[in-house]
């Protein structure tokens, strides 16, 4: 995708941190920026190095849930001379343990910022999800970036995700000289994505809300990392909303794919969730569901227009490479 | 031990019983190979057993009920050889009610289905023509260029209106452009509606989509009664209910689109409400109107009733003039809105008169 953009410049590339290394959009990143010519260097902070990286990153074990992870994320930023910082430490699945989890986005996510301004980085770049926008009924059809963050009721993982949100706010007003960037894909999809919702979609028999069929969109993998490093390479501070061009409603999806839905009503269906969440003390689904029954289908005129988002992939074409790509792996 | 008396009779009873069903499956068998041309696929593998093992003390209710099951049995082995799916298109063909099978893969941003609109425009047309025979009166009055809003009266618990009006303009105006009409918020809370309405083209009232409809060079049916005007009761009909916030006319005044008030007379007695409990709303979180037929005859009750319509287009009102500062003064956009709720008030009262009865 790459090579459809301008030659890059020559000029020595800056250092880029990605916290959350061993994330899909934090290990792919670091990949093409290793892949430039020439190549940048990167700065991984995570738990464990994805074995793929090994040697070609400068790899610092952080753990972002410690106490005084504020001051070790400042020192490695400043000894490394980091100018730009790729906040993507966050779980793609909702995770089990609240706790933990609210640990690690969001005192994780004030750790991360507060090293980046102590450390004197210039750009922070932090992957956040267009779900904070929430699926509700009075939603209007394109969501824009100043529209509320109305998370469904229960969800925890979104909850947390808002909250950074706010803080990221805060943070940039007081932070006016650093460049602070927020991206908020919609649903991803690809060949080689993977998450609680790709999941649910590769499911034989794809759970639906009966009598409801939004139009949904999504985001090709491929254009997700494009728009990640546009935000690195381009200054452009503020929050983008990032999906592909088209809408199509669930039902349509779903016989693209050849798959079968099955229809619950609601009621029933968050009462099957309800119990589900107790058995794995998560998430409850039930707020996975709504995003199946209501509108929150994003407006992206804004990183079209000042990050320069131009996916590849229609929202019909995301779709059909995921699908093409899991029945190649044997998925029904 | 039993006497051979009473169940002999019991047993020549259940055979002359037998005897005749027998002779009224063949009796049906021919029949339907004369009418319908079924060949007879041969002697079935399996052969249906309508014959009943004699078994002395057995009943006749029994025999009977054994009986219709070999019956049943046999009727599925002659239906295998009907197409079901071929009669099911070629009854598809004669109605054409747009079902599951007549989505397309592809909608426009507001989820507009080219293929279902099209499928359902011979529906459409027979709702205009035979069920409301809608009379349309100041067509020649909507312009023929620049963005367009046209505000109109609601009633009714589901949209017809809506359809309706843009059905009238698409059909009889010389552009034919279908305006996209804006539906009430509660519609997209009900099921299996809002993703049917969304496929005709109907989109969520909401100042933003209005916007977004209007700078696409989509013409769009608003209609600022809202939910307080969809469940108004059967007596207070045609009496417009305060336009919410009206939101639509510094919209069009700002955009420079064309306020066209449009009266529809006879939409307000397809379903006249006795009463919306207020209660009922409140257990569900749904406004449950009450009509004569609703809730009582289930989704039967749904069925709207037949009455005569008439759609009235008014003068535009133009905005071209309007200094930009006024269209934020709360005043002036009030004292327009109220304007524009006399005007298709005055328009209903005009019309009203001109049908003998409701239903003519």
């Amino acid at each position: 995708m790459s090579a459809r953009r301008a030659p890059r410049s020559v000029e020595p590339r800056p250092t880029i941190a990605i916290t959350g290394l061993g994330t899909f959009t934090g290990a792919k990143i670091a990949e093409r920026l290793l892949e430039q010519d020439p190549p940048a260097r990167i700065v991984g902070l995570d738990l464990r190095q994805p074995r793929r990286l090994e040697g070609r990153v400068r790899f610092h074990r952080v753990d972002l849930t410690e106490p005084t992870a504020d001051s070790i994320v400042a020192e490695i930023l400043e000894k490394e001379r980091c100018e730009t910082v790729l906040h993507a430490a966050f779980f793609t699945d909702p995770h089990p343990d609240l706790e933990y989890s609210h640990e690690l986005e969001v005192v994780g996510s004030l750790h991360v910022m507060n090293a980046a301004a102590a450390a004197g980085v210039r750009k922070l770049v932090v992957t956040s999800s267009a779900q904070v926008y929430g699926p509700h009924p009075d939603n209007p059809n394109f969501l824009s970036e100043d529209h509320a963050l109305r998370p469904p009721h229960g969800a925890h993982s979104l909850r947390d995700r808002v909250e950074v949100e706010g803080l990221l706010r805060i943070f940039a007003q007081r932070h006016r000289a650093l460049v602070v960037s927020s991206l908020r894909p919609c649903w991803i999809v690809g060949p080689s994505y993977e998450s609680a919702v790709t999941r649910r979609f590769e499911a034989a028999r794809v759970v639906t809300l009966l009598g409801y069929d939004p139009l949904l969109q999504f985001l090709h993998e491929s254009d997700w990392l494009d728009a990640v490093e546009l935000a690195l390479e381009r200054d452009a501070p503020g929050v983008y909303n990032l999906a592909a061009d088209g809408v199509l409603p669930l039902s349509t999806l779903l016989r693209l794919a050849g798959k079968r839905s099955l229809p619950l009503p609601h009621p029933l269906l968050q009462r099957v969730a309800y119990l589900e969440s107790i058995a794995r003390s998560g998430d409850p689904p039930g707020a996975f569901f709504d995003y199946l029954r209501f509108l929150w289908v994003v407006d992206t005129s804004r990183a079209r227009a000042e990050l320069g988002f131009d996916p590849v992939y229609t929202t019909k074409e995301a779709w059909m490479s995921f699908v093409v790509a899991r029945k190649l792996r044997g998925y029904r | 031990m039993r006497t051979a008396d009473p169940t002999d009779a019991r047993e020549r009873a259940r055979l002359e019983l037998l005897e005749e069903l027998r002779a009224s499956v063949r009796a049906l068998r021919s029949e339907l190979e004369q009418r319908f041309g079924i060949r007879d696929a041969g002697p079935p593998e399996r052969e249906p057993s309508v014959e009943i093992e004699a078994e002395p003390g057995v009943g006749s209710a029994e025999a009977a009920a054994g009986l219709f099951e070999g019956l049943g049995r046999q009727l599925r082995t002659r239906l295998d050889g009907v197409d079901v799916v071929k009669l099911y298109e070629a009854l598809r063909e004669r109605v054409s009610i747009p079902g599951a099978a007549d989505v397309s893969a592809e909608v426009d941003e507001f989820g507009l289905d080219a293929r279902f609109l099209s499928r359902a425009r011979g529906w459409l047309d027979w709702l205009f023509d035979s069920w409301w025979r809608v009379q349309v009166t100041g067509i020649d009055l909507v312009p023929e260029t620049g963005r367009v809003l046209f505000v109109a009266n609601t009633a009714g618990i589901l949209p017809w209106d809506a359809l309706m009006v843009a059905h009238a303009v698409e059909r009889l105006h010389p552009t034919g452009r279908r305006p996209r009409p804006l539906v009430a918020d509660w519609l997209a809370t009900l099921p299996f509606s809002q993703s049917r309405l969304a496929r005709l083209g109907a989109v969520r009232a909401c100042a933003e989509n209005a916007e977004r409809l209007l700078l696409a060079d989509e013409w769009v049916i608003a209609f600022p009664e809202g939910q307080k005007g969809a469940l108004k009761p059967f007596r207070e009909r045609y009496r417009l209910r305060r336009f919410a916030r009206g939101g639509f006319v510094p919209l069009a005044a700002r955009l420079r689109a064309a306020i066209v008030p449009v009266a529809v007379v006879g939409a307000e007695e397809v379903y006249p409400i006795v009463f919306e409990p207020r209660l009922l709303r409140r257990l569900l979180g749904v406004p449950i109107p009450v009509t004569p037929t609703f809730p009582l005859l289930g989704p039967l009750g749904l069925i709207p009733l037949p009455s005569q319509w008439r759609i009235r287009f008014g003068e535009p009102i133009w905005f071209d003039d309007v200094a930009p500062e006024r269209v934020s003064d709360p005043l002036y956009v009030n004292r327009t809105r109220e304007q524009v709720r006399g005007v298709i008030q005055a328009l209903l009262e005009e019309e009203l008169p001109r049908r003998r009865s409701i239903f003519s």
